[in-house]
């Protein structure tokens, strides 16, 4: 901890000093304060409160569509889906979206289901890995106390993972965070830190954009820092990154 | 020589085989453990299996505890719903997953459950009242020493108590038969001892318990076993060996008056030595 935080301040200090110069790349600490006021006083809070409200709607579906295809991967017949899902992280978002908006009537839909589906196919990918991460000696420690197919399922894959579909959920959050940004500037009128950093970069406004760099990072990392939080305590036989 | 009659077969192997693809694990697999009875006295038996790594113990193990289907063969053991006949005991089925207790080397628990939760969980299908099974397992608890952390998930638990707990789960789930899987590999002393006195507990607790483990640890199978098969490979006609395991040897503690001993004696230390032999060639 005392080591993270002399390594922060030797970062600002080294901010401070490499724009102290009349020749800078990077616009100087006072600006980036100037731009997080003016941005405040934009309502800042609100548009931070729409990409929370849109990350939390998108997670939600996301979960529950990947944790239903994830747990039912382990059954023959749901197998092929479950991989198929899981590769189609590689296929661009630019055609996803074509085919969403005729489907989708309204904009702000449209972000939820994008960041859904992008969101969706990572999401089973690590909930397949850690799946696949449960030792034999678990399921045979099931099947010796007499569990059916699907006491294991529910005992040893969804019970016994829970604290991992909420580390995995974390870990996927990063991703989806930086990804919101993008899909928000899809919709101007619907707001979020993503139009925001928008706005700010088409009017060449570089201390705003620089304080909204800060901001969007100090939020996912409070966001990263809460389910990490609610990881250790809902579950205290988690043992993850101990 | 402690005074023993025998009734009938407890556990049978019967043409034992499986392959994984076209590679042969185990084969030929045969062997026959009688119910033994010591007058005055309950006493359930203790069976090793020894080996060299790779001759097939563990595959042999799991099918032992019906989570393996063996290519073919078949694993007999007593059928108890039904009635002993006399001087045959009980009359034999094929052996089912979940009929036979199985611990893993690594002592696997869920790791989601508290001990008590476990246990609770183990004794779930037992035909008691929810009041007859917390007393049950409020007096196991203590008897073995797990009282004071049954509030606690594996995690927090020392070695010792994991490997108890681990125990007591498939004892507890009335399992008469307990498979262990190298329970002493890479224990402490003090954990080794606490394992020790687990099997003198369950073997002392009911005629028909019986434990099966595997060790590379010889004297250790001598000193606790009853009964001690050698698994290896078969020594062909021309003098090389057919990498495929098999039972190459038996010993019968009990017949050679070695069994239920409190201490070794040099006959058991060159019974050591004789097993080692047999390893070594096998």
């Amino acid at each position: 901890m005392l080591i993270a935080s002399l390594w922060s301040v030797l970062l600002i200090g080294y901010w401070f000093l490499a724009t102290s110069g009349e020749k800078k790349l990077f616009p100087p600490p006072s600006k980036a304060w100037e731009g997080f006021k003016d941005l405040y006083n934009e309502g800042l809070v609100v548009h931070i409160a729409s990409s929370l409200g849109l990350c939390l709607q998108a997670t939600l579906l996301s979960v529950v569509f990947s944790l239903a295809i994830a747990y039912l991967s382990p059954v023959p017949v749901f197998k092929p889906i479950a991989k198929a899902l899981s590769r189609m992280r590689y296929l661009p978002l630019t055609g996803i979206t074509f085919y969403l908006a005729m489907v989708v009537s309204d904009a702000r839909t449209m972000q939820v289901w994008v960041l859904v589906v992008f969101m969706s196919l990572y999401f089973i990918t690590s909930l397949l890995g850690v799946i696949n991460d449960i030792s034999q000696e678990e399921i045979d420690h099931a099947r010796s106390l007499r569990c059916s197919r699907w006491e294991v399922l529910w005992e040893v894959v969804i019970k016994g993972r829970m604290d991992y579909v909420l580390d995995v959920l974390r870990q996927n959050l990063a991703i989806t965070w930086m990804f919101l940004v993008t899909v928000e500037s899809i919709l101007v009128a619907a707001g979020g830190l993503g139009v925001l950093i928008k706005n700010s970069d088409k009017f060449m406004n570089h201390g705003r954009i620089v304080a909204l760099q800060i901001v969007i990072l100090l939020v996912g990392l409070g966001i990263d820092w809460f389910l990490n939080f609610l990881r250790k305590s809902l579950f205290r036989y988690s043992t993850i990154g101990n | 020589m402690g005074t023993y009659y025998t009734e009938g077969p407890i556990l049978s192997a019967e043409n034992l085989g499986v392959k994984y693809g076209d590679k042969e694990i185990i084969k030929n697999i045969n062997f026959q453990e009688l119910d033994v009875l010591r007058p005055g006295r309950v006493q359930g038996q203790i069976i090793a299996f020894v080996g060299r790594s790779g001759r097939g113990k563990s595959t042999l193990f799991r099918c032992m505890a019906g989570l393996q289907q063996p290519n073919e063969g078949r694993v007999l053991i007593p059928d108890l719903k039904q009635e002993p006949v006399a001087g045959k005991g009980y009359p034999l089925k094929e052996v089912q997953e979940g009929d036979v207790g199985f611990v893993d080397q690594k002592y696997t628990l869920f790791r989601h459950k508290t001990i008590e939760q476990a246990l609770h969980f183990a004794m779930r299908k037992e035909p008691l009242s929810d009041e007859e099974k917390e007393a049950k397992i409020n007096q196991y608890l203590i008897d073995w020493g797990l009282e004071e952390v049954r509030n606690q998930y594996p995690n927090e638990l020392s070695g010792g108590q994991r490997q108890r707990t681990a125990i007591l789960e498939q004892v507890l789930h009335s399992a008469l038969y307990i498979i262990m899987d190298e329970p002493f590999s890479g224990l402490d002393v003090g954990n080794v001892q606490s394992v020790q006195n687990a099997f003198q507990l369950i073997s002392q607790t009911h005629e028909l318990n019986t434990i099966i483990f595997s060790t590379h640890d010889i004297d250790m199978a001598v000193n606790l076993a009853d009964s001690i098969y050698v698994i290896g490979y078969p020594t062909l006609e021309d003098g090389n060996l057919e990498p495929i395991g098999t039972i190459v040897k038996h010993y019968d503690l009990k017949a050679e008056g070695l069994a239920w001993k409190d201490q070794m004696s040099q006959d058991h230390y060159d019974l050591v030595e004789g097993i080692k032999a047999v390893m070594m060639g096998s």
